[in-house]
């Protein structure tokens, strides 16, 4: 062989070997990289290949064609991805990698095999296994779409999370949890009352969330975010509302008018060791945490009209987010740190804007009906909200782009107040090991 | 004629005490009948007992049930948890109501319509409710008798999207409770 063909040999055997050795990408060529900081996202074209059924064939646990559905629609979901899915003559010639792999059945459990090769080359720069109960086939293919997201941006994507809202039937409404597709949609409280305003604990395990279950004014209660028992956080004389848990989760921010005006207090997880934030006859409401718990966004109309507002963790320092905008509500702060959203009343209802930290680079990311309860994902690149622009209120996700926003399916619930879950530990049974190529 | 006057007058005040004790059965204490030798006045009926038969006097106080609807509700601008004038003469009107009447208990809901924030309406909500509470406790309504609910803009009485619809929903609203 001459040197370059022991050159060439040389480096697909580093290649594979760096695969091998779980260090899939050390060595990833550094055009599909983007720089997840950057204010302009320019999504990089995959090509989806079917993933391949081996083992029992006749298996009904291989979810065949329905997994490849689910895999493209986290892919596209991410924003990271354009994603085709078949090859009509000449592959576009921007396809930068290809993403595919194979599923196994034994015995009840499921095994995928998830591969990304790039192009159009098909070097292997990913080959991860994910096992799990054959039921459990959704998690397998989220866990792989978000280490696809992770591949390319070096944080992980979101499609394994999870959506609590509620869901208005007649005239009670009820919190409800889904995945962030849509999938697997379930009621959490069935108490035939009034449940709003859910807000997921740090590490997604409990959903705080208000209720009038008790027959009396609003309270705050917590339950599991998978099933269980409604536990009391709050329920002292007047409303008890907006509940938030503290980045940490010792702490719950919110709005208590037991003093007889809405103001703001913290407590501590259980709802005990109340400390006063806000001192002010104005109404003071709907606080949310900054990422690093040193400060906190909340509403007040204490100028007049209902405006988001800015202050330290011991309720010093406030001060007005922006100026640019007439009524502003509902704050929400990006897991990144650096920016809020919120609503700003329009003639039709509310719209969205994002602003900085310091209320600068004001603009507006959703309109059209009106747009109410913003919440960021976890990884900061989307916002889920309400909205009516087809007529009823559902659930809405925008990436903050120039697309429209995307409707999640919640069936035929009208559905509002949604939350968007933290990244969530690996249901039970579920791993993933590197496998060589 | 005297001997039977004698021996006909207690049994008519008999049946004249049978026929006032009328349709009162086991619930009712039956007034103290009379000894036989002397024909005793007919007793006054106290505590007024329900009958059919016989009229009872009007009470004074405390027996008419007060319902919810006869409380008028109150009626908002937008935005606003201010007292107009015309909201001002309906809580007079239902201050005298309840001044009149007896209740166990007055619950004051405060509402909004659907144009503010969910958890903004609660609070504005219950500052209208505040508003028709602190009234009616000035005008003399007791206030432990007093429990107030906001329900921000989340049990709407007109489902409508108009101003006609919204304006219904802007309210302080009365409820006897139990």
């Amino acid at each position: 062989m001459s040197l370059v063909g022991y050159a060439a040999a040389l480096a697909v055997g580093f290649a594979l070997a760096a695969t091998a050795a779980g260090a899939a990408w050390a060595d990833m060529p550094s055009d599909v990289r983007i720089d997840i900081r950057s204010d302009v996202v320019r999504r990089i074209r995959v090509h989806e290949e079917s993933l391949k059924e081996t083992g029992n064939r006749s298996s009904p646990a291989i979810p065949g064609l329905q997994a490849d559905e689910v895999l493209a629609n986290d892919l596209d979901a991410s924003a990271v991805f354009t994603v085709s899915r078949g090859w009509t003559g000449v592959p576009p010639i921007d396809v930068q990698a290809v993403i595919g792999g194979e599923w196994n059945v034994s015995g009840g459990q499921i095994k995928l095999t998830g591969q990304i090769w790039d192009f159009p080359a098909r070097h292997p720069i990913l080959s991860r296994e994910y096992r799990g109960p054959a039921s459990d086939w959704r998690a397998l293919v989220h866990r792989f779409a978000d280490d696809v997201v992770l591949q390319f941006t070096g944080e992980p994507g979101v499609a394994g999370t999870r959506i609590a809202f509620v869901a208005r039937q007649g005239t009670t409404k009820e919190l409800y949890v889904m995945d962030a597709d849509g999938a697997r949609l379930e009621a959490l409280t069935s108490d035939h009352s009034i449940a709003l305003s859910p807000s997921w604990a740090p590490d997604g395990s409990l959903l705080l969330f208000t209720s009038y279950r008790s027959g009396h004014g609003p309270r705050i209660f917590v339950t599991p975010a998978t099933h269980g028992p409604v536990y009391l956080v709050s329920g002292r004389p007047g409303n008890n509302t907006s509940a938030s848990y503290s980045p940490d989760g010792r702490e719950i921010a919110c709005t208590l008018s037991q003093d007889g005006n809405s103001e703001i207090y913290v407590a501590d997880a259980r709802g005990s060791s109340l400390r006063r934030l806000t001192n002010n006859p104005g109404i003071d409401t709907s606080p949310v945490w900054s990422p690093t718990g040193r400060e906190i966004a909340f509403t007040s109309d204490r100028s007049g009209s209902p405006q988001v507002y800015v202050m330290d963790r011991d309720g010093g320092n406030v001060r007005r987010l922006s100026y640019e905008v007439s009524y502003t509500d509902s704050p929400a702060w990006s897991p990144k740190g650096d920016q809020l959203a919120f609503v700003a009343r329009t003639s039709d209802g509310f719209e969205i804007d994002v602003c900085k930290a310091d209320g600068s680079q004001l603009r507006r990311v959703v309109s059209g009906g009106s747009n109410e309860n913003p919440h960021w994902s976890p990884d900061g690149r989307h916002l889920i909200f309400a909205s009516n622009r087809d007529g009823v209120f559902g659930v809405y996700v925008t990436d903050l782009d120039d697309r429209p926003p995307r409707r999640i399916p919640t069936g035929d619930l009208t559905a509002s107040s949604p939350a968007w879950s933290p990244r969530l530990h690996e249901p039970r049974g579920v791993g993933s090991a590197d496998r060589s190529p | 004629m005297n001997r039977l006057l004698r021996t006909i007058a207690p049994i008519l005040a008999l049946l004249g005490l049978i026929a006032l004790a009328g349709c009162a059965h086991k619930a009712a204490p039956a007034p103290q009948p009379p000894t036989s030798s002397n024909p005793t006045p007919v007793p006054t009926p106290t505590p007024p007992t329900t009958t059919t038969t016989a009229p009872a006097p009007t009470p004074s106080t405390e027996t008419a049930t007060l319902h919810t609807e006869d409380l008028q509700p109150v009626f908002f601008d937008f935005d606003s948890a201010t007292l107009n004038d015309q909201a001002r003469s309906t809580l007079d009107q239902d201050a005298k109501t309840l001044r009149d009447h007896s209740a166990p208990k007055l619950v004051i809901e405060g509402h909004c319509d659907e144009r503010g924030t969910a958890e903004y309406n609660q609070a504005l909500g219950e500052r209208r409710a505040q508003a028709a509470r602190d009234y009616l406790i000035a005008a003399g309504v007791a206030a432990g008798r007093i429990e107030v609910i906001s329900y921000g803009k989340e049990r709407p009485f007109d489902s409508g999207h108009d101003e006609s619809a919204w304006a219904k929903n802007r309210r302080a609203h009365f409820t006897i409770g139990s």
